[in-house]
């Protein structure tokens, strides 16, 4: 009988502490926008094939968001993710076609270039004391620069079947970027929130002269920060260019700013402190299915931008009250 | 630490700026060599009749630059080719430089940049017409010959236009759609950047032609130039509506993915769906041997390049040249490639 009472009470604490997570009110926007297009246009917004091409289609913005969550976290920003996205595409596209390496081996090579671009990032921020803003703005001009270079502006094809897996393949029935989200989620979600490094990110954005007054390392964590933002940059570049079946220069164009968005609609303060993993992705799923609703609803792609943007505004606006209103 | 780091930020900037100079330098010694050597091309200009702005000059002096309307955008590659090979043959200077991305804005301070550099002429892929005017007639007071190229600025002080007609291109598309479903149906239009001039043109040219008829043609969707979303908006909206009777893409965007990543399109034509898009890119060609296009319609990008820097240099050298009407328009024609020819047009592209 105790134990059945304290299993209701755990279960009620659960749902409690579900309720008034920030991100909770973000999810009820995003499961009234899809109960929306439910209506609207059923059998078309649920279908299978549809659901799958949705996630699958903002999972490489939501690989984005993880990273640019743990920047903007440190109350930081880190615009030149569209171009490492784009060059760790290309370089190991060049890695595989180019310089015959293995496909192992040239995934590798464009991380790495992700985590040295987004290592510099956090030099130039720690280091040369630059503003992050001005620190990203100028590695993504490099990076951009870079991937033109090394290309020639041609896109680089004829990838083997293993790359593209990355992009094209299914590991259980579910779409590989998809599933790449879900785990760099998983582990982006742990590592802030059950390690000493994932509270010291917290406690930089809330008050970056306390934490370093209590002895937290801030530089070393910043630039680990940003180059694991470069790292996911990377990923996500990568996995595009075997979705496609080509490594473009030009891939990635303005997605820094889908990123920043998904990240601040999924609830995080761009002055630091405040964000979540989960709320980053719930985010990067409001803009996938926005998108989608508005292609299914016929809408003109002269008025999409327009909507996109109305729709942004009003989430956050909800989303704000709901919190104005617990405190 | 700090002093560390700032020697080597300016060890590294004078470095920088020393191999800048020695790469300026290194040009000279190859500019010169061309000068030695203009009467090898035979030319033997007579005074300009027309033209008063320029004395004839030797070929080596001669540095025309072509501006597309981005760095980014790979249909330009073969105009640059080409463009290079024709300055090349006629022993003149070419220099490509653009915005890094389509720009209008962009593209105007690097025409500023041009007319600073004082080259002799301008070849441009225009990102907006009205916005390109006013530097184009500054350039053309400077006593630069400027013409455009598949992008126009018609009201400018521009010498001619080389290009396509694009409403002329838009028309044809509606026309052989109609042949390709008489039965007519729902049509689906796939753009790239909004309000892109050609662009624009041809869409208005597709629609104008099939008003009226048994089309109907839907709200248009956009891929926004980029690759990735052409290739998701074409997927779901293919997927969402199942009595789609064709698409057009006013370019072909979606087909610079590997047809892997398209299987929506090659479900929607197996099903009896047509495509006919714009655009004979070298990467395109294998989809019209798959079956995933009916006909792709392909502007004469290398034609561009070199029928605009050999005009051009024409022009500079003072020679006549037959303009066509006042509207000093050349129409450099357009490709059909479907089944029946795509393998030959197929070996005469450069693999990208």
């Amino acid at each position: 009988m105790n134990n059945q009472v304290e299993k209701k009470q755990d279960a009620s604490g659960i749902l409690r502490r579900i309720t008034k997570s920030n991100s909770f009110g973000i999810f009820i926007i995003l499961l009234a926008m899809c109960l929306l297009l439910t209506l609207a246009v059923r059998d078309k917004f649920l279908s299978g094939s549809n659901i799958v091409s949705v996630i699958r289609q903002f999972s490489f913005y939501g690989i984005l968001a993880i990273g640019m969550c743990m920047v903007i976290i440190t109350a930081g920003i880190d615009l030149s993710v569209g171009s490492v996205f784009a060059l760790a595409g290309v370089l190991a596209c060049i890695a595989i076609t180019k310089w015959n390496l293995p496909v192992f081996v040239s995934v590798l090579i464009g991380m790495a270039v992700g985590l040295v671009v987004g290592y510099f990032n956090g030099f130039c921020v720690t280091i040369l004391k630059l503003p992050p803003m001005i620190a990203t703005l100028g590695t993504m001009s490099i990076a951009r620069g870079v991937a033109y270079t090394v290309t020639g502006g041609y896109p680089i094809g004829s990838l083997p079947d293993s790359f593209k897996f990355l992009g094209l393949g299914y590991i259980a029935g579910i779409p590989t970027p998809i599933v790449l989200m879900v785990v760099l989620a998983v582990l982006a979600t742990l590592f802030l929130q059950k390690t000493v490094i994932g509270r010291w990110i917290y406690a930089i954005g809330g008050n970056e002269e306390g934490a370093r007054l209590s002895g937290v390392p801030v530089n070393q964590i910043k630039r680990l920060v940003y180059a694991l933002s470069g790292l996911m940059a990377a990923i996500s570049g990568i996995a595009m260019a075997a979705r496609l079946g080509v490594g473009q220069s030009t891939s990635g164009l303005s997605y820094e700013m889908d990123a920043i968005a998904a990240t601040v609609i999924g609830g995080a303060s761009l002055s630091g402190g405040s964000g979540s993993i989960l709320g980053a992705i719930i985010g990067a799923a409001i803009m996938g299915v926005l998108r989608n609703g508005l292609v299914l609803l016929d809408v003109s792609a002269y008025w999409q931008q327009t909507v996109i943007g109305i729709v942004i505004i009003l989430a956050v606006t909800l989303d704000n009250l709901r919190h104005l209103k617990k405190k | 630490m700090k002093k560390l780091v700032v020697a080597l930020l300016t060890a590294s900037m004078l470095l920088g700026l020393t191999a800048c100079t020695m790469e300026g330098k290194k040009e000279e010694p190859a500019q010169a060599a061309t000068d030695e050597t203009p009467e090898e091309t035979g030319e033997s200009e007579e005074p300009a009749a027309e033209e008063p702005a320029t004395e004839a000059k030797s070929d080596g002096d001669i540095t025309i630059a072509v501006v597309p309307k981005s760095l980014d955008n790979a249909i330009f590659l073969d105009t640059q080719t080409a463009a290079e090979a024709k300055a090349e043959e006629l022993g003149i200077n070419l220099q490509w430089v653009g915005p890094t991305t389509s720009d209008a804005g962009q593209q105007v301070t690097v025409v500023e940049g041009l007319i600073e550099k004082q080259v002799d002429g301008i070849l441009i892929s225009c990102n907006d017409a009205d916005a390109l005017k006013d530097v184009i007639d500054r350039a053309v007071d400077a006593g630069i010959v400027v013409a455009c190229f598949d992008s126009d600025s018609p009201e400018s002080a521009r010498s001619f236009y080389c290009g396509t007609d694009n409403y002329a291109i838009g028309k044809l598309a509606a026309e052989k759609m109609q042949e390709t479903i008489p039965d007519g149906g729902k049509v689906a239009i796939l753009t790239g950047v909004l309000g892109a001039p050609n662009l624009e043109e041809r869409i208005r040219g597709f629609k104008e032609t099939v008003e009226g008829s048994n089309i109907e043609v839907m709200p248009i969707q956009t891929g926004n130039d980029d690759v990735q979303t052409s290739v998701d908006v074409v997927g779901q909206y293919t997927a969402a509506n199942s009595d789609l009777a064709a698409w057009f893409f006013v370019g072909g965007w979606p087909y610079f993915a590997d047809p892997d990543a398209l299987p929506e399109v090659q479900k929607f034509m197996e099903n009896g769906g047509h495509i006919i898009s714009i655009d004979t890119c070298e990467p395109m060609m294998q989809y019209v041997g798959m079956d995933m296009v009916d006909l792709l319609i392909g502007q004469n990008y290398p034609e561009m390049g070199a029928l605009g820097v050999e005009t051009l240099y024409k022009l500079i050298q003072g020679e006549d040249v037959d303009l066509g009407d006042e509207t000093h328009y050349i129409d450099t024609g357009y490709e059909l490639v479907d089944k029946s020819n795509y393998e030959e047009v197929w070996e005469t592209k450069a693999p990208w």
